[in-house]
């Protein structure tokens, strides 16, 4: 389906109401349209377009337009586009209707450009702070146009508390987090426990919110924010780093050289094969399986040091500038690593083969942490936890960049929509990834790492990229700007929208249970925050007295077992 | 004096609690690292525990963050006398490259003390292993006179002025001073 066959129905039903249509290039679409009717056409595509939602986008364009921006980006898996619902805000009354209570994957980016812009979501099911501290002054908006980026506004007060919802009856208030033993990242859950299940959960993180997409609309210039886009993240970074350049160049219509991009390829499935490595192990690690733990982390090392070896370093390549690559693989890297890939596969071929005939394994992680399809559908879930349901999206075939479009390989799924089809496709997609980069070997044209650029970059113009990362897509959406920056930039991580399924999947489910649910979306506080702990019971939690414990343990002993 | 200190106050194993306070996990999954087979940090009797209460050293990454300033602070007093703060990785450090941005405070100097610093972004296993045997005087200090290769691999900025027309296009250049 082509952007004019999506483009008919939506005419059709909503004639006057779109302003104005842009087709970036074939496979990116822009629709403004006017704000009041946003909520119904992104219903129109959500339920009766079935596209995915991906990101919600808050932008403070007085300076330029006079008014404020609200977007809403959405895929087409099937068709191979992204598109751009876009629509203009008066500067006196920045207000639009929610569409959280049609489009329920959107309810955090409308929270997150409500704190951060200033832009009202107008009956929004839970308008509450999402991104800013909690000591943070509720009328000042970062992301203003006059707020400085090293902002210090009055009324900061460090001992306010979370305005907590209320435990349901008869639960008890188990904190967990920011700082905690199973995750590195600070990030705050205070789950609703009734005896040993949980009941629901409230999440309180942003804690790494470290102010990134500021920097680079006050500070950084195009060719500084690759360097930030990377440190995003400490996994998934050359994502970001791919993702941002990519978007730029799209905006700017840059034309990158073939062997720059196999270049990026092949520096992305290198990513994927660490992260992949390091998250099978981190999860053997949360169910008390040491031995693959280690194991993981032996066989991974030498694609830390194959990384180094060709960017420098061992986790931030540094890797993209606006129209190529830094780095090149030179014949003496080519063999080495080839030859490190051949180890790995040998490696990891029978340990992947132990691990999924593990049958204690299958028995602790399947039928946990299940995210169905509805729940998919209904919150935008991606990456592993979408094809160990079954759900055949990735955007590396979908919504082909770098040289994906010229690799061959597979989609892997799984039936299992629970931690152990997750620990299958991502155990199993370390074969593709090694797949990929032997093709990219292969294939690798000679030729330039950057191209010539145009003397300055067109202004105003809107990029948007997706990039598969190791535990879903990355979407960047940008607007170039003057003085060399964006004027906008917005990163929505895989995490983003992942985490906001995790109520549903831990809801009556055993507390022990939760670790591991949490950890087999592989969150990324870092990304998802951008802007992050050790002790949870700060704030109105209500501690259970000892005595109650024991009331309510002696209780549950002696009520009959049920069958 | 510090490392005589040391010396004597933390002579056998060492606990660890590792505490991002707003990092990017790339410095955490160094520290995840020194753990495992080729580096194997227990041989020097390291350990890295799940609280701050069982621990002798905070290895702490990323910046300090308005929003876990609190939570580092009550971490760092929940550890027993004596104590060690190592900041690990440039964020800690230094601040990073976000040091002065609105929800940044800073290096995590600034919200409780540090000792040791290891710098890197993200610093290798190697250097977090050697820092840490450094300061319990494990290892002799080796210092040799270097140059920091900063100029080797400039990044070229994007800028008018450092933009040489050719035929109506211009071309990135290496500059040679950033």
């Amino acid at each position: 389906m082509k952007p004019s066959e999506i483009l008919t129905p939506i005419k059709q039903r909503y004639g006057t109401a779109i302003q104005r249509i842009d087709r970036l290039d074939d496979r990116r679409l822009v629709l403004h349209v006017d704000a009041g009717a946003l909520k119904s056409i992104c219903r129109f595509l959500f339920r009766d377009l079935d596209a995915r939602y991906i990101a919600g986008i808050g932008a403070d364009d007085r300076p330029y337009s006079g008014r404020f921006m609200v977007a809403h980006n959405f895929a087409f898996d099937r068709d191979g586009l992204l598109a751009s619902v876009l629509a203009m805000l008066p500067a006196d009354a920045p207000e639009v209707d929610s569409i959280a209570g049609e489009v329920p994957a959107a309810s955090w980016s409308e929270r997150e450009f409500h704190d951060l812009v200033g832009i009202v979501p107008r009956n929004h099911p839970n308008p509450k702070r999402l991104v800013l501290p909690d000591g943070w002054p509720d009328r000042v908006h970062p992301l203003r146009k006059e707020r400085p980026w090293n902002d210090r506004p009055d009324g900061y007060d460090e001992d306010r508390p979370f305005a907590f919802d209320p435990a349901p009856p008869g639960c008890v208030v188990v904190p967990l987090g920011p700082f905690h033993p199973t995750l590195d990242e600070p990030a705050h859950f205070r789950l609703y426990v009734d005896g040993e299940i949980v009941r629901g959960c409230e999440y309180r993180g942003f804690m790494v919110h470290r102010g990134i997409e500021k920097l680079a609309e006050s500070v950084l210039t195009y060719n500084d924010i690759p360097m930030a886009a990377e440190r995003i993240c400490g996994i998934c970074g050359c994502v970001h780093n791919v993702a941002y350049a990519q978007a730029v160049e799209q905006a700017a219509s840059i034309p990158v050289p073939p062997r720059a991009e196999y270049i990026r390829t092949i520096m992305l499935e290198i990513e994927r094969l660490h992260s992949h490595l390091l998250w099978v192990g981190l999860a053997g690690h949360i169910l008390g399986y040491d031995t693959l733990f280690m194991h993981c982390f032996r066989i991974r090392e030498p694609v830390m040091w194959i990384a180094e070896k060709i960017s420098g370093n061992r986790k931030t390549y540094a890797l993209c500038l606006i129209g190529g690559v830094r780095w090149d693989i030179t014949p003496e890297l080519h063999d080495e690593l080839d030859q490190v890939l051949n180890r790995l596969e040998a490696q990891w071929r029978p340990l992947v083969s132990a691990l999924l005939e593990d049958r204690n394994l299958r028995r602790r992680a399947a039928g946990i942490g299940v995210a169905d399809r509805a729940l998919i559908k209904e919150q935008g879930l991606i990456g592993p936890v979408a094809r160990a349901a079954g759900i055949d999206i990735d955007c590396r075939r979908d919504h082909p960049y770098a040289a994906y479009d010229r690799v061959d390989f597979d989609v892997i799924l799984a039936q299992d929509p629970d931690v152990w089809g997750r620990i299958s496709v991502r155990a199993r997609e370390v074969f593709e990834s090694i797949r990929i980069i032997r093709q990219c070997l292969v294939k690798l044209p000679a030729g330039l790492l950057q191209a010539p650029i145009a003397d300055e970059l067109p202004i105003g113009r809107i990029g948007m990229s997706s990039v598969e990362a190791p535990r879903g897509e990355s979407h960047h959406w940008l607007i170039t700007g003057e003085n060399h920056r964006p004027r906008r930039w917005r990163v929505r991580a895989p995490t983003y929208q992942n985490l906001q399924g995790i109520p549903a999947m831990i809801r009556d489910q055993r507390l022990a249970d939760m670790t591991i649910t949490l950890g087999s979306i592989d969150p990324c506080f870092s990304c998802t925050d951008r802007l992050e702990t050790v002790d949870v019971r700060t704030g109105a939690v209500r501690v259970c007295p000892p005595e109650e414990l024991r009331d309510r343990l002696r209780q549950r002993w002696n009520e009959p077992t049920t069958p | 004096m510090l490392q005589n200190l040391c010396q004597k106050m933390f002579r056998r194993s060492l606990w660890v609690y590792h505490a991002n306070s707003g990092g990017c996990n790339g410095c955490d999954i160094e520290v995840l690292n020194v753990l495992t087979p080729y580096y194997d940090v227990e041989r020097f009797g390291i350990k890295l525990v799940a609280s701050p209460r069982h621990a002798d050293v905070m290895l702490c990454q990323g910046p300090a963050m308005r929003s876990t300033a609190q939570a580092l602070r009550r971490a760092y007093e929940a550890m027993p006398s004596p104590k060690l703060v190592f900041a690990v990785g440039s964020c800690a450090g230094g601040g990073g490259l976000w040091y002065d941005t609105y929800s940044v405070l800073g290096p995590v100097e600034t919200v409780i003390p540090v000792h040791y610093y290891i710098p890197g972004c993200p610093p290798r296993p190697e250097a977090i292993l050697y820092g840490v045997a450094l300061a319990l005087g494990l290892v002799d200090k080796q210092v040799a006179a270097t140059r920091i290769g900063h100029a080797a691999f400039p990044v070229p900025r994007y800028h008018p002025e450092d933009l040489r027309p050719e035929g109506g296009l211009a071309i990135y250049q290496r500059q040679e001073k950033i």
